[in-house]
């Protein structure tokens, strides 16, 4: 991360435009246990109340860590019960960073938090439908699976 | 040249950050080496 992915100005300036970030090291005596560190790197997201909203384990690409931070925001959001700017986060990770390995998770709550936004259950259906045809094999897909029974 | 990341290392200062500013923590474990 230190080598490839943290130099890259495109993640400086979207990490420092969207969230606090803090490192530690992995054998610190508190926050290793509190937060359960088997492997670095390990990335975590806290909400803003400091509850975990998602983690990461292993290297990342700058493309990729940015798709997981965004996603990292709208899971925050979504935890909260804040589905307009989670829906909005989604959204932009799977129309921007479609080839990543998050643009599956971020399509499947997508249209999970318009389901619990709209209590229309049309938008889960969609969700199979998209991941079933550019993702057919991912897990978020398979996940997906009792939703193609909606109508 | 272009800027770095400015790490914090507190991190119950960061959360006291976050919840004023409505915002993230992004917490990085690493090996320092």
């Amino acid at each position: 991360m230190d080598a490839v992915t943290y130099p890259e100005q495109k993640v400086v300036d979207y990490i420092m435009d969207h969230l606090l970030p803090v490192r530690i090291p992995f054998n610190h005596e508190r926050y290793s246990k509190e937060y359960s560190i088997e492997w670095t790197p390990t990335l975590i997201v806290l909400d803003s109340d400091g509850k975990e909203a998602t983690r990461s384990t292993g290297f990342l690409s700058p493309d990729e860590l940015i798709a997981f931070l965004h996603l990292a925001i709208g899971r925050a959001n979504f935890a909260a019960g804040n589905f307009e700017p989670a829906i909005k986060a989604f959204d932009y990770v799977a129309e921007q960073f479609p080839k990543s390995a998050f643009a599956p998770e971020a399509i499947y709550y997508r249209g999970v938090a318009r389901y619990k936004h709209t209590k229309d259950a049309k938008p889960l259906r969609e969700v199979y439908d998209r991941l079933s045809v550019d993702y057919p094999e991912d897990q978020w897909t398979k996940k997906s699976y009792p939703y193609r029974l909606i109508a | 040249m272009g800027t770095t990341i400015s790490w914090e290392t507190d991190v119950e200062k960061a959360i006291a950050r976050a919840k004023t500013e409505k915002r993230v923590v992004l917490l990085d474990f690493f090996n320092p080496g």
